[in-house]
């Protein structure tokens, strides 16, 4: 029988107390248990981001974590991310420069966005890039991307 | 994939000390858990099904981080490969392994991969692996021995068996690496495959420490990842090269001798060919002062 | 009140609506998707390419707590589907590629399906595979569907003019094999269908499908079921980019286990199974001979085409329809012989996939074009010009190619990227030293921008609807896939109907609410659901503008809508506000509601026999120039810049027009460079991202793009259709550029740095070119 661990932590600002098995990964809590099902399951591999969440303010892939290590955590999902009355900067920035199409990878998109304005002090446009390289998007060709975290994150250029 | 490979998990702990740690591992039913990126997928696929109890590493005290004391570095088993990439002990001390850092993975899977995690998990391709290899790196295995912790170091060149496979016990928890502090002159480099920056299982990968005096090499460490089935010290090579002085022709004789060394295989990333011509690429370029590879 | 000006909001930069969902998460996806009741399915695939079954075992997996439902295809009659009717949902009698279905399980959880799965006893009789076209073509070869002896599949012949004739006249006959790999969509949401039937057995299907009327009539045949009971609906997909352009085994399985558990049941792919079970892009074998004279006229093509169909027959070996018009309609060319073979092999199969077979022909006429200047000593920019279609000519299949831009997105791309100025000196560095060289490439391709007509219709119905609030609802055939023609609708409603784009709704997820449409593919959505919302939009501006002219006591023509008022024309002075109008047009005695409905078909042709036959209502052209840099010891291609010329027609939504561009480019970056699905033996080797190579954003050049508006006389305000191009034109203009870096001609992509290196190390040890 698989453990059952009860775990207590933070989750968009809310203190969350949860029952989970010992082999569940946190993506899984969170889009099946939560009901958060902003954050994507694309490959369960760590190979696309698209479930890129941001654990006490650094990224991770949800698929790869486990959830009895959310336990005093402090978790940021793309649910998370907007105020009551408006969309993050950074959300506001990828809808104003086009860059949601399919849309499916960009909450992970914005999540590491996010990881790397707040985390980079003069992050550059090539940082940026080498920044998002685990973040697949088959759709856009990131260009969008690009210009939509350049400006979001006040990149010059 | 069968349920049954992936093992069972009817117990959790999450100790606080590497005491706790070690006595939960004591019995050689634990699986450690710690940065997790490699871990439940290996379960899941069935390749290192979990032992019946999750020891959870993450929370141990003073696991994470690199220090320096009476000239040795010593890294963490927690260490992530971002902590590597933003230290400024590596940055001076050991910049090889922010420049291998920067090589591995993604984002947000150096934000979770840990340096432990990285050797552990053995793999013939570990990025992390081979600068430590050529920092001539020992590890140190903690485990609970009649009712206290006990500890053995051993040298990082010798301690992979295979893929996957090293010479650490099941009851023991590796909870550091260390290294000599390379004195002033030493160089050491880092390359890998591409044509992606970092995001690469690598198809090949070398590092290189190395002293040149006065034109003459000393103490050189050449280090190679998937050439093989453990991460490989090309010694013939090291050993041609030592006390050698470096010019074009023991380049030469060098690549040509790495090239009889490795006996890569035919696999879905590559040939034996292409990996062969890659490891004499490489030798050349870590030893001509171009690793931007 | 002030007067109110004209605006258009045509060309704009305007943000799918659906973003701002899309980007906090809230958009509930297919795959988020949970109905109450739920169960979930998962399918057993065999574990080896050709074999008879001889038994099925699934006593153990049906007693296992919490499965519900355990079938097989030895529990159900015949059921045969897709493009020659060869495949099944579950297969009961033999094996004839890894994908095979042999059993399905619907339990209360994905977990309890897999140890379900685990449970089941297949016993196979393995039978002699084959996996290689030519071979299968040969006698003796093992039979892949006993009832076709010989393999063949699908064949298609277009013959115009004596090539004979031709090649005589001929002063150059270039004659190359180019053999063009799989790749696959790599769809960011895996596969998902979930099935629900009511007391009276008709079906609700929730589905990916790019195409829901079709998908009604073709997925019925695999259940047994009259097309009419089926309601399809379309929620948010993870893209498609023609992978979900036919009925494919797992949703019928779906609909089954649904059927049989009398509870909703979600079928959902792993990453693994995507990569193995998706559709694949036809990979190709192309023999092409292609004359001309001393001068660059190009005298004749001849093109021997062979294609591994795979197990089963989808979308792919149909491809060589479209091929078929590249090589007759790229660039002018009197004499075209093109014979194609689709053989059976048991292999995995392929679908459609963004250029649907000009992505695969393109790649070996823009190579053969750089490939021919070389050979004739002319500039690649003079023979392209010299070949290339004007206004009003006509293709030897019958394409007119009105409002042609060609020439013109030629010169713009060359002169714009420095081509023959770096060509030139890129060519002349080739043999100095240094490790690291430049090269840059063009090549050019012409695809259908005004649909295809493949069915007796191209058509699209739109229902366009004003309520009391002057709110609009459009109700569109045409459905959204992630490509943004949600937002060219609203904008089209705006334009006639002088309304905020935000007082647009968008219905086009239902096939018991929506109109009849052909489907997302062709690159005709815009062009066709564009026409068709306009002439419904324009409908209701007439029906409105009636109603007004009797309040102003003003002729119709003499009235305009902007900015939600009726105002008039010549001075813009506000009549009556749009949503007091239509109160009092609707709230009355016998009233007729503004709500109109449109079926838009396109004025172009099916192909008569022979494939002639003007089959798009617009053609289009794009120029692509790629610069690379190549590493020649290791073989790693980076490209560097990417400038891009294409006939648009008319910009509608310059964002969405770049987006699609954008992302159209790095697709086929890959499709050059880094992706490459290896099946060897039948076996799908590298089933993820680690070794499944896309495109990530370190790698992504600069992108200069360029629009030539040609002002189409039929597309939407002179649209034309615009999202397969850029995937069609980029690899070859990446392997011409290579050739100029390094003078070795690469005619099997994908360009990897083992294949490059490879070539390299036997030119410089004397061994013949690897390709």
């Amino acid at each position: 029988m698989t453990a059952k661990v009860e775990i207590e932590f933070t989750l968009n600002g809310r203190p969350r107390r949860v029952t989970v098995p010992a082999d569940m990964s946190t993506l899984t809590l969170l889009r099946e248990e939560l009901g958060l099902t902003g954050s994507k399951l694309a490959c369960g591999e760590g190979e696309c981001g698209a479930c890129t969440i941001l654990v006490d303010g650094v990224s991770q892939n949800a698929c790869l974590m486990f959830a009895v290590d959310c336990a005093g955590r402090d978790l940021l999902t793309i649910e998370g991310l907007r105020t009551e009355d408006a969309l993050h900067p950074m959300q506001r920035a990828f809808v104003d420069h086009g860059a949601i199409q399919c849309g499916f990878c960009m909450p992970g998109m914005i999540m590491q966005a996010k990881y790397l304005a707040d985390t980079t002090p003069g992050l550059t446009r090539e940082g940026m890039r080498r920044g998002l390289e685990g973040n697949v998007c088959r759709c856009t060709g990131y260009k969008k991307v690009f210009d939509a975290v350049a400006d979001a994150a006040g990149i010059d250029g | 994939m069968s349920p049954q490979a992936k093992g069972t998990l009817d117990e959790y702990r999450a100790p606080a000390t590497l005491a706790e740690a070690a006595e939960a591992l004591a019995d050689g039913k634990g699986t450690v858990l710690a940065g997790g990126t490699d871990l439940m997928l290996q379960a899941e696929a069935g390749k290192t099904p979990y032992r019946g109890r999750l020891v959870n590493i993450r929370r141990v005290a003073g696991l994470r981080g690199v220090t320096e004391d009476g000239g040795t570095i010593r890294i963490g088993a927690l260490t992530t490969v971002t902590d590597l990439l933003n230290d400024p002990l590596v940055a001076e001390k050991a910049p090889v392994l922010a420049a291998t850092a920067d090589k591995f993975a993604s984002s947000q899977i150096r934000n979770a991969a840990t340096v432990g995690g990285n050797i552990c998990n053995a793999s013939p391709a570990g990025d992390m692996i081979l600068p430590l290899l050529a920092l001539d790196a020992r590890v140190e295995l903690a485990s609970w021995r009649d009712g206290a912790l006990a500890t053995r170091t051993v040298a990082l060149d010798g301690f992979f068996t295979g893929p996957g496979a090293t010479v650490k016990g099941p009851e023991e928890l590796l909870g550091a690496v260390l290294f000599e502090t390379p004195p002033a002159g030493r160089t050491a480099r880092f390359v890998k495959s591409g044509p992606r920056p970092a995001l690469e299982i690598a198809t090949v990968a070398a590092a290189i420490a190395m002293t040149v005096d006065g034109g003459t090499l000393r103490d050189v460490r050449l280090a190679l990842g998937a050439v093989a089935p453990t991460p490989l010290r090309a010694k013939r090579t090291e050993a041609l090269l030592e006390g050698e002085t470096l010019d074009g022709d023991l380049i030469a004789r060098a690549a040509e001798t790495v090239a009889g060394e490795v006996n890569p295989i035919d696999d879905v990333r590559a040939t034996a060919w292409y990996r062969k011509h890659l490891v004499t690429i490489y030798v050349r370029r870590l030893l001509q002062d171009d690793g931007k590879g | 009140m002030d007067p109110i000006a004209k605006k258009s909001v045509i060309g704009g930069r305007v943000p799918k609506p659906d973003a701002p969902d899309k980007a906090v998460g809230r958009t509930r996806y297919i795959n988020d998707m949970v109905l109450p009741q739920m169960l979930y399915g998962r399918i057993l695939h065999a574990d080896r390419p050709h074999a008879r079954i001889v038994a099925i075992d699934t006593a153990e997996a049906a007693k296992l707590p919490g499965v519900h439902v355990v079938l097989t295809g030895k529990d159900m009659p015949r059921m045969l589907f897709g493009v020659n009717r060869d495949n099944r949902p579950l297969k009961g009698d033999k094996v004839r590629c890894i994908r095979d279905e042999i059993a399905a399980v619907a339990a209360e959880s994905e977990e309890i399906c897999d140890a379900a799965l685990a449970l089941i006893k297949v016993t196979y009789e393995d039978l002699p595979a084959v996996f290689d076209p030519a071979e299968a073509m040969r006698p003796g070869a093992p039979a892949v569907h006993d009832e076709k002896p010989d393999n063949l599949s699908l064949a298609y012949r277009f013959d115009h003019g004596d090539v004979a004739a031709a090649e005589a006249e001929s002063d150059v006959v270039l004659d190359d094999v180019f053999d063009v790999h799989y790749v696959t969509h790599c769809c960011m949401g895996t596969s998902c269908a979930i099935a629900d039937f009511d007391t009276d057995g008709k079906l609700t299907i929730y589905s990916q499908t790019q195409y829901p009327y079709n998908f009604k009539m073709d997925l019925a045949p695999a259940l047994g079921m009259h097309p009419g009971d089926i309601r399809v609906i379309q929620p948010p997909v993870g893209g498609a980019f023609g992978s979900k352009l036919d009925v494919y085994p797992y949703e019928p399985v779906c609909v089954l286990l649904a059927r049989a558990a009398r509870r909703p049941v979600k079928l959902t792919f792993s990453r693994e199974e995507e990569f193995i079970n998706a559709p694949t892009r036809q990979p190709a074998r192309i023999h092409l001979r292609t004359g001309a004279k001393a001068d660059g006229t190009l005298t004749f093509r001849d093109v021997d085409c062979l294609l591994n169909n795979g197990a089963y027959t989808s979308w792919g070996p149909t491809t060589p329809y479209v091929m078929m018009r590249t090589f007759s309609s790229h660039y002018r060319v009197p004499v075209v012989r093109f014979h194609s073979q689709a053989v059976y092999t048991n292999n995995p199969y392929a679908g459609s996939f963004r250029g649907y077979g000009n992505v695969q022909a393109t790649y070996a006429t823009a190579s053969h074009m750089d490939m021919l200047a070389e050979r004739l000593g002319m500039d690649l920019l003079t023979l392209s010009l010299k070949n290339a279609q004007e206004s009003g000519e006509v293709s030897p299949q019958g394409s007119v190619l009105a409002d042609c831009a060609f020439a013109e997105c030629l010169t713009v791309a060359a002169e714009k990227s420095g081509f023959l100025e770096k060509q030139a000196r890129y060519a002349a560095a080739r043999n100095t030293p240094g490790r690291i060289k430049r090269g840059i490439g063009l090549a050019s391709s012409i695809h259908n921008a005004g649909g295809a007509k493949i069915h007796k219709s191209d058509g699209c119905g739109t229902i366009v609807k004003l309520d009391d609030y002057a709110r609009c609802t459009v109700i569109t055939g045409a459905s959204e896939i992630g490509q943004g023609i949600d937002a060219v609708l609203c904008q089209v409603m705006a334009e006639e109907l002088g309304i905020p784009m935000s007082d647009v709704t968008i219905v086009n997820n239902d096939s018991a609410i929506g109109p009849w449409d052909v489907g997302v593919h062709a690159s005709r959505t815009t062009f066709i659901a564009g026409n068709g919302a306009r002439r419904a939009a324009q409908k209701a501006r007439a029906q409105i503008l009636k109603a007004a002219s009797h309040q102003a006591n003003m002729p119709p023509e003499g009235l305009d809508l902007r900015e939600g008022w009726v105002v008039l024309d010549h001075s813009g002075e506000p009549v009556v506000k749009l949503d007091r109008l239509l109160r009092q047009m609707h709230f009355q005695k016998d009233s007729e509601l503004v709500m109109v409905t449109d079926y838009y078909e396109p004025p172009s042709e099916e192909e008569r026999p022979g494939h002639v036959g003007d089959m798009s209502a617009a053609y289009s052209h794009a120029v692509h120039v790629a610069e690379v840099e190549v590493d020649t010891e290791t073989g790693e291609v980076r490209v560097l810049k990417v400038t891009s010329a294409q006939d648009v027609g008319r910009i509608i939504n310059e964002m969405g027009l770049e987006a699609q561009v954008e992302g159209g480019i790095v697709m086929g970056l890959g499709y050059a460079l880094s992706e490459h699905l290896l099946i060897q033996d039948g076996r799908v080797r590298n089933p993820n991202f680690r070794d499944y190579k896309v495109f990530t954003a370190p790698e992504v050049p600069e992108m200069d793009l360029h629009f030539i508006e040609s002002h189409s006389q039929t597309g939407p305000m002179g649209a034309k259709g615009i999202a397969e191009l850029p995937t069609i034109v980029i690899a070859p203009a990446v392997a011409n550029a290579v050739y100029n870096a390094i003078g070795i001609r690469f005619k099997a992509p994908p360009l990897t740095p083992e294949k490059v290196a490879r070539a390299i190390w036997d030119r410089d040890h004397g061994a013949v070119a690897a390709e």
